[in-house]
């Protein structure tokens, strides 16, 4: 062998020894691993909406948010905890609950002591055009973000919210478990609020068990239903729906003729650019109307009766006025004082009581 | 001579197979709409019907059902599809159907609308169709079709305009009318496989309201879902509001159009009421 040749064959040597040294050593690092133990993991369960056969199929829930028993449960708490705010002390400190009141329909109830007139939370899961009196927000993930950091609402820095959860001793764990880590993040909060919204469904009223034929409206409120079908009538149905619409809103903008002159810079005009859409806003559903005052998108009227002599007196003509407010050139629809009467017992068909006393939508921190 | 054979065997097998992959086409009906004699624009107060009402568009939304196409042997090819159709919803204006036959055929069919059989509260429960429910107090089911704007009434004001055709009612609401009618269009229109076969059709807008009935705004122009004569009389002038081709082709020798602009010309937007400085030119949006 010639001296290049054994200085090779050293080298070939010393090379397999070093493939061979390092094929052990992954060996043994996989032999390691797999003597861990196993990589815990939960799943959690599937959460099953409630609703009845004429309520739509189409639910607006994200994909990458699907609602889990576990994530409901932990947006319900999160809902109700004023450590949503991320600090501790009694400066005014709160939660969505501190406004959303579940007997007000998850509104405020009085239009004093919110900065605006509410929207309910009720059947938003088949919501499907944004949120807000203009529909400018897109998810209720991202209404959590808006709330949470609004001055006038929670007023609360996202980073400080999830420092705060995470030293708790409860969130972590339910964090794991809706979502498998218990590293706190702000997303998993807005996600696990949104489910809990999502899951607030309101379909037991009086209506509807008129509608599944389990209980007769009185005449008067059969008569009150009527009106709110009919043109000639109240006319209410186009934009709050009725039987065949039985979320109660078609969840569209309209101008309903409150007003002749527009300067709000946040009606629905600020979302869709058009001249026409000035003064419009959102169609609420009449879904526990009763209980959802104050009304209207500035809440300017306190009690059913006004928004009802509105209705039928008050109606302002302008060019923006939707072409669903048919009788506009007559003030109103003309309701006789029993016809007021009639449509307002209907509208207190629309109050679910078994929703606004459910166990599972209230505050389970107590 | 038994591989010859066999090959034969294999090549008759494979032609019918491909005969069979390629005996079926898909049709894309392309929706539009004209409006004295151009193409809608909406939210543009630009149009004259033949009463002389000043009127705009805000958006149109309708069902077509029972569409059918009848082939050069006069056999029926039926489409078991209900289309809801939205100016709002642009892919809504694509009607499309998988699958029929390939060949020519003479003859398109539809049902403006719902009939009896179809037109039942309940069959839709997501909107938008869900939305165009028709009271069951006033005979239940959905709205045909959804029609509105504004028109500038006798007075000079800026009215609504809502053409809202569906089942229609005795003054007790307890006799009910159905309103619905089926349009027939010749057609020259050949299905062929793997191409997009487009057929264009249009609802020529202001035809609603002319011929033979000639439909005044100020008299019908808004809550007509309970005047069963305007529903009548406006459904009566259904015949010859849809037609096949593309707006476009319509423009270049339609002598409607040209009597339709010298009536706008003569038409008198003239209000007293509104400052119009939002009205705007015909073809163009408004912007603030």
């Amino acid at each position: 062998m010639r001296n290049e040749e054994i200085e090779d064959s050293t080298k070939l040597m010393r090379n397999e020894g070093i493939i061979r040294f390092w094929i052990l050593a992954v060996a043994m690092l996989l032999g390691m691993a797999s003597c861990r133990p196993e990589e815990e993991h939960y799943t959690p369960t599937a959460y099953e909406l409630e609703q009845p056969s004429y309520f739509p199929t189409k639910n607006n829930i994200p994909a990458d948010n699907p609602m889990t028993e576990e994530g409901v449960e932990l947006g319900r708490k999160l809902f109700y905890d004023t450590r949503l705010s991320g600090r501790d002390g009694t400066d005014g400190i709160r939660c969505c609950a501190s406004c959303h009141h579940q007997e007000h329909n998850f509104e405020f109830g009085s239009a004093t002591h919110t900065h605006h007139a509410m929207l309910p939370l009720v059947n938003l899961v088949w919501n499907r055009t944004g949120l807000g009196w203009n529909g400018g927000v897109a998810t209720l993930e991202d209404m959590v973000l808006a709330a949470v950091t609004s001055p006038v609402e929670i007023n609360a820095d996202t980073n400080q919210v999830v420092k705060y959860l995470q030293k708790t001793s409860d969130y972590p764990e339910l964090f794991y478990k809706a979502f498998g880590s218990r590293d706190i993040t702000f997303i998993n909060i807005e996600r696990a609020v949104a489910q809990f919204v999502r899951s607030l469904v309101s379909a037991d009223s009086k209506f509807d068990r008129y509608l599944r034929g389990e209980e007769t409206l009185t005449e008067d409120e059969k008569k009150g239903y009527e009106l709110f079908c009919t043109e000639d009538g109240a006319d209410c149905f186009h934009c709050h729906g009725g039987g065949g619409l039985a979320l109660m809103t078609t969840n569209l903008f309209y101008n309903n003729g409150l007003d002749d002159e527009f300067n709000d810079p946040e009606d629905r005009s600020a979302v869709t650019g058009s001249h026409w859409d000035k003064g419009a806003y959102k169609a609420p559903t009449l879904r526990n109307i009763a209980v959802s005052a104050p009304y209207m998108h500035d809440g300017r009227f306190t009690t059913l009766d006004e928004v009802i002599n509105f209705y039928s007196e008050g109606v302002k003509d302008s060019e923006n006025i939707n072409p669903l407010m048919h009788h506009v050139m007559d003030g109103g629809v003309q309701l006789t004082d029993l016809e007021k009467a009639q449509l307002k017992a209907f509208l207190n068909t629309l109050t679910d009581e078994r929703f606004l006393n459910n166990p599972n939508h209230s505050n389970p921190n107590q | 001579m038994r591989a010859r054979l066999l090959i034969i065997v294999l090549f008759t097998l494979l032609a019918a197979a491909c005969n069979k992959t390629d005996g079926y086409g898909d049709l894309s009906v392309n929706i539009d709409y004209s409006v004295n004699g151009k193409a809608l624009v909406t939210d543009s107060l630009c149009y004259t019907n033949e009463a002389g009402n000043t009127f705009m568009i805000t958006e149109i939304q309708w069902f077509l059902s029972k569409m059918e196409l009848q082939d050069e042997r006069g056999e029926w090819q039926a489409i078991d599809k209900i289309f809801y159709i939205d100016t709002n919803i642009p892919e809504s204006q694509t009607l499309t159907v998988a699958s029929l036959p390939i060949g020519k055929y003479q003859t398109l069919r539809f049902t403006f609308g719902l009939d009896e059989e179809d037109n039942l509260t309940g069959l839709f429960s997501d909107p938008p169709e869900s939305e165009m429910f028709w009271p069951d107090q006033l005979g239940g089911g959905y709205h045909y079709m959804k029609l509105n704007g504004k028109f500038v009434g006798a007075e000079g004001r800026l009215h609504p305009l809502a053409i809202h055709l569906g089942i229609g009612q005795n003054e007790d609401l307890t006799e009910f009318y159905q309103n619905y009618f089926t349009v027939e269009l010749p057609i020259d229109f050949t299905i062929a496989a793997n191409t997009e076969n487009q057929l264009d059709l249009t609802m020529i807008v202001d035809n609603w309201f002319r011929d033979p009935n000639t439909i005044d705004f100020n008299e019908f122009g808004s809550h007509i879902m309970q005047n069963q004569t305007a529903q009548r009389l406006i459904s009566g002038n259904g015949n010859d509001v849809f037609r096949t081709g593309k707006t476009t082709d319509m423009e270049k020798d339609n002598k409607l159009a040209e009597k339709f602009r010298n009536a706008m010309r003569l038409a008198t937007p003239k209000p007293q009421f509104l400052s119009w400085k939002n009205v705007i030119e015909c073809g163009m949006r408004n912007e603030e």
